[in-house]
């Protein structure tokens, strides 16, 4: 019998916003046969973009390397499906930026690359070599934040981690991809959290899972059946942003995050249900990282649904896949509603980390004016990271960055709960994000001038 | 002794004995002090009135002789102060010819469309971030304003969600240089007034597309100027200020096909 | 015991110089624009008054009082605060430079503050023992301190909430001042 835990702590802070998981949580994922064209991009993870090592005109196979890590944070990207390079150029993210992207035109075969690795009996295996695997597969987080999950799983000598956790809790509104994953494939999300605490050689092992998704919560434990150890299942109250990795080891462990600091600095380590299944296929089948479920949603979405679709299949092929649009759509944005970045256009393509796809119409978009703080405290309140929106947005309208970096705008995650609740309309979260960057260079700056 | 006499005695008494152990505190606690300091303090207007920034005229004088502080904060004493501080600690500006801002883009609301409706912080840098900006030109000035915000003698004005310069106001600070995220200002000298108002890297077709005054890289102006006074950089024509262009001047503003050569 | 601590409170809470009795404004106006020289001001302002009223009390008891000079009091006083403030600086600018650095002007400031008088002549006037007169210093400048502290807080975050041109500076200062008085109001009838 797999056990089933209440959290320990109720995470601070948060907000409950309307969900409407309703519009994609009963669809079952959709395979999405390959399109025309795959822009794959070689900015998919955090850290350094890879190097593309394939040139226009090559012939690539379904899995091959045509991208290659450039650094120690940094992972490989792999053809999504077999065809020929037709171009080699820069292309636009998600993000805005801009980044080098192997554009393939399918031949559709589909044809798998013979020089994959093989299958790995991962019981017998020691850390290096699955860690090697995982590093290889160009595994990275796949809940949003695309960090390469081979250096998430080599802690630095000195940091031991007892606590592993898995992270099903999907907080952000309007997404599901997750939550369809555990009910349909909850085999392979728990044959990855396996391989992961065998990494990591964690103690505890905890499958996080918010209390609106039973289904998935049934499915983990019909899969995880009778567990070794100290395993169990936690319900988390359902809030935003529950997702958050410092807020669920909070909640979970009990434990905090040192403010600057790392999940591995209180020995737990967080990953998604995604990167567990991919690691799953990884080290049980040999595949690299080549696609992953989207949530296409929306009210202008005429059937919205979860979609299995390669990495660089565009947003308008997504779109088309759920039968297009009806109405107006105001807004497109990659993401949630809250941390998801707003697109301009629909040829942006997707990455490791494109959980969601929300189409947004013109009745559902504010367009604010906003207005000086009253100090209300409302944004304080629901910080997660018990910072103060408030002030941190007054000092950075007024660009007093060093006040701000004292006031710990460094810790902010960005998750949106204070521009959500802020009656003045402040642009709280876009605040932050300059006052972080700034902190960022000024940081650097420091560092160039002191070894200089 | 009568009160009178009680009231004078005691208290010279007292003032004696108060001067007494000040002067002897100050001997025994006497701290070495940099002679320039007092002769700094000479300087100000010693009114300790705090408006530079630091507590009081001494603290000033410290911060200039050992914290390179600008010599010009002094409020009260102004200009006039400035100058003497100035003379004082041996630092003459050389201005070989006084220079002035100009933006080196014409790409406003009318010429330069913009991609999406940004709705967000009012600042320039901030609106740079977000998907490189809401103009299809990623080069050109987005007109949120934070140069003129940034100019502390006001002399940036918002004209059209465009920046534009007025030279006479302008002291050089390179405030407005700093500021810019899209680096569109530049700190030109005061007599040259033919500019090539556009900073876009962009070919020409992509040029077209997002402004109705771009640089579509024509050429044209490079063989029209006079000793390669404007030359290519890439895709865009970069005028080189140490070279003069008089009489090619109105030829070279009827000439160019974009309309981005102009007097200023 | 419970007397030296309903004096204090009354001195920092009901009656408060800055907000109740309106004295030690200027410095209060002035110093109260950034929390680390606030700090700074509300440390030494404790120093000096509460040493201050001891001096004070100690000159009228064995010099004024035995000669009958009782009405040179202001004069007395005036010189004596004087001259221990100047000593007090001279002796931090040798033993504690930094701290002398950070306090810069305000040393002097405080010489020239009603409030130090007010507590040296109340001490009289009330006819404290040399403890009480301590306590009441001590009480006195804590008050003062405090107002000082929580007057900065509320200024910095107002300066920064962008205000209307004309209400900017000296102007919002003052609102904000008079509306912390009527706050402090509410102690009223806390101490007998």
């Amino acid at each position: 019998m797999t056990q089933i835990l209440k959290p320990v702590r109720k995470a601070l802070g948060g907000i409950h916003p309307a969900y409407h998981k309703e519009l994609a949580r009963d669809s079952a994922v959709r395979e999405l046969t390959v399109p025309k064209s795959l822009r794959v991009s070689m900015a998919q993870h955090l850290g350094a973009p890879a190097k593309a090592n394939v040139k226009k005109g090559d012939a690539v196979l379904r899995g091959q390397k045509i991208g290659d890590a450039a650094g120690f944070i940094s992972s490989p990207v792999h053809a999504p499906t077999s065809g020929k390079v037709a171009d080699v150029a820069e292309d636009i993210t998600a993000a805005g930026t801009r980044a080098q992207a192997v554009v393939i035109e399918p031949d559709g075969q589909d044809q798998w690359s013979p020089s994959l690795p093989p299958a790995m009996k991962w019981e017998e295996a020691d850390s290096a070599a699955l860690i090697t695997r995982v590093a290889e597969s160009g595994i990275a987080g796949m809940g949003g934040a695309g960090f390469p999950t081979h250096v998430k799983l080599s802690p630095p000598k000195g940091k031991t981690i007892d606590t592993l956790i898995i992270n099903g809790a999907e907080c952000e509104p309007f997404l599901t991809a997750d939550f369809r994953l555990m009910v349909e494939q909850a085999g392979r999300v728990w044959t990855g959290c396996r391989i992961i605490r065998k990494i990591l050689n964690a103690r505890t092992l905890r499958v996080a899972i918010e209390d609106n998704k039973p289904e998935a919560i049934a499915a983990m434990e019909k899969a995880m059946g009778n567990t070794e150890g100290d395993t169990a299942i936690v319900v988390l109250p359902t809030s935003y942003p529950q997702g958050a990795e410092k807020q669920q080891i909070f909640a979970i462990t009990g434990r905090e995050v040192p403010s600057g600091g790392l999940p591995m600095d209180v020995s737990a380590v967080v990953e998604n249900v995604g990167t567990a299944a991919a690691i799953c296929d990884a080290v049980v089948h040999g595949y690299p990282l080549v696609e992953r479920v989207t949530t296409v949603t929306g009210k202008p979405v005429v059937q919205p649904g979860n979609i299995r679709a390669r990495l660089g299949t565009s947003f308008a092929d997504l779109v088309a896949a759920c039968g297009g649009t009806r109405g107006v759509v105001a807004k497109v944005i990659a993401g949630g509603p809250m941390m998801g970045l707003a697109q301009f256009g629909m040829e942006v393509c997707t990455t490791k980390t494109t959980s969601g796809l929300l189409l947004v119409p013109p009745s559902d978009v504010s367009v604010f004016e906003s207005s000086p703080c009253i100090s209300c405290g409302r944004c304080v309140d629901a910080c997660p990271m018990r910072l103060m929106p408030c002030d941190l947005s007054q000092m950075l309208e007024a660009e007093d960055y060093l006040g701000a970096e004292a006031m710990n705008v460094l810790d902010c995650i960005e998750c949106g709960c204070c521009a959500y609740c802020c009656p003045a309309h402040r642009p709280l979260v876009q605040h932050m994000r300059s006052g972080k960057s700034r902190a960022m260079l000024r940081r650097k700056q420091q560092q160039a001038e002191k070894k200089a | 002794m009568g009160p009178l006499t009680t009231a004078l005695v005691v208290f010279t008494l007292t003032g004696i004995g108060c001067g007494a152990i000040l002067a002897i505190a100050a001997r025994v606690f006497a701290v070495e002090e940099d002679p320039r300091l007092a002769e700094i303090c000479a300087i100000l207007p010693n009114g300790n009135c705090g408006g530079c920034g630091w507590a009081g005229c001494g603290e000033y004088a410290k911060a200039i002789l050992f914290d390179k502080a600008e010599l010009n904060l002094c409020t009260v004493g102004g200009t006039e102060t400035a100058q003497k501080l100035a003379k004082y600690m041996g630092v003459t500006v050389e201005v070989a010819e006084k220079k002035a801002a100009i933006v080196l883009c014409r790409g406003n609301a009318g010429n330069a469309p913009r991609r999406f409706l940004y709705n967000g912080v009012a600042d320039c840098a901030a609106a740079n971030a977000v998907d490189g900006g809401d103009k299809i030109c990623r080069y050109g000035c987005l007109g949120y304003g934070s140069c003129a915000r940034a100019c502390p003698v006001n002399a940036i004005s918002m004209d059209g969600n465009l920046a534009m310069v007025h030279p006479e106001l302008c002291i050089s600070c390179g405030k407005c240089v700093k500021t810019c995220p899209r680096k569109l200002i530049k700190l030109v000298p005061e007599s040259r007034h033919l500019h090539v108002f556009c900073s876009s890297l962009d070919k020409g077709p992509i040029v077209k597309k997002a402004c109705k005054v771009g640089c579509i890289a024509c050429t044209l102006c490079t063989k029209l100027a006079p000793d390669s006074a404007i030359a290519m950089n890439g895709a865009l024509a970069v005028v080189d200020y140490a070279k003069p262009i008089t009489k090619e001047a109105e030829t070279l503003v009827q000439k160019c096909p974009g309309h981005c050569i102009q007097q200023a | 015991m419970k007397e030296y601590i309903l004096l204090i409170v009354g001195a920092v809470l009901v009656n408060n110089f800055v907000l109740t009795r309106f004295l030690g404004i200027c410095p209060f106006l002035g110093v109260s624009k950034s929390i680390s020289t606030a700090g700074g001001m509300g440390g030494a302002v404790i120093f000096v008054i509460t040493c201050a009223s001891g001096v004070t009390w100690l000159f009228q008891r064995f010099i004024l009082d035995p000669m009958g000079l009782g009405y040179l009091q202001t004069i007395a006083f005036i010189l004596v605060i004087a001259t221990f403030v100047q000593f007090v600086e001279l002796v931090m600018k040798k033993t504690t430079p930094a701290l002398h650095r950070g306090l810069g002007i305000y040393l002097p400031l405080i010489t020239t503050n009603c409030c130090v008088l007010a507590v040296a002549v109340i001490n009289i006037q009330a006819n404290y023992t040399l403890l009480q007169s301590l306590a009441f210093g001590f009480g006195a400048s804590s008050g003062f301190a405090l107002a000082l502290i929580i007057f900065t807080g509320l200024r910095e975050k107002i300066d920064r909430a962008n205000p209307p041109q004309s209400m900017r500076g000296t102007a919002i200062a003052l609102v904000t001042a008079g509306l912390l008085s009527m706050a402090f109001m509410g102690f009223a009838g806390l101490v007998k």
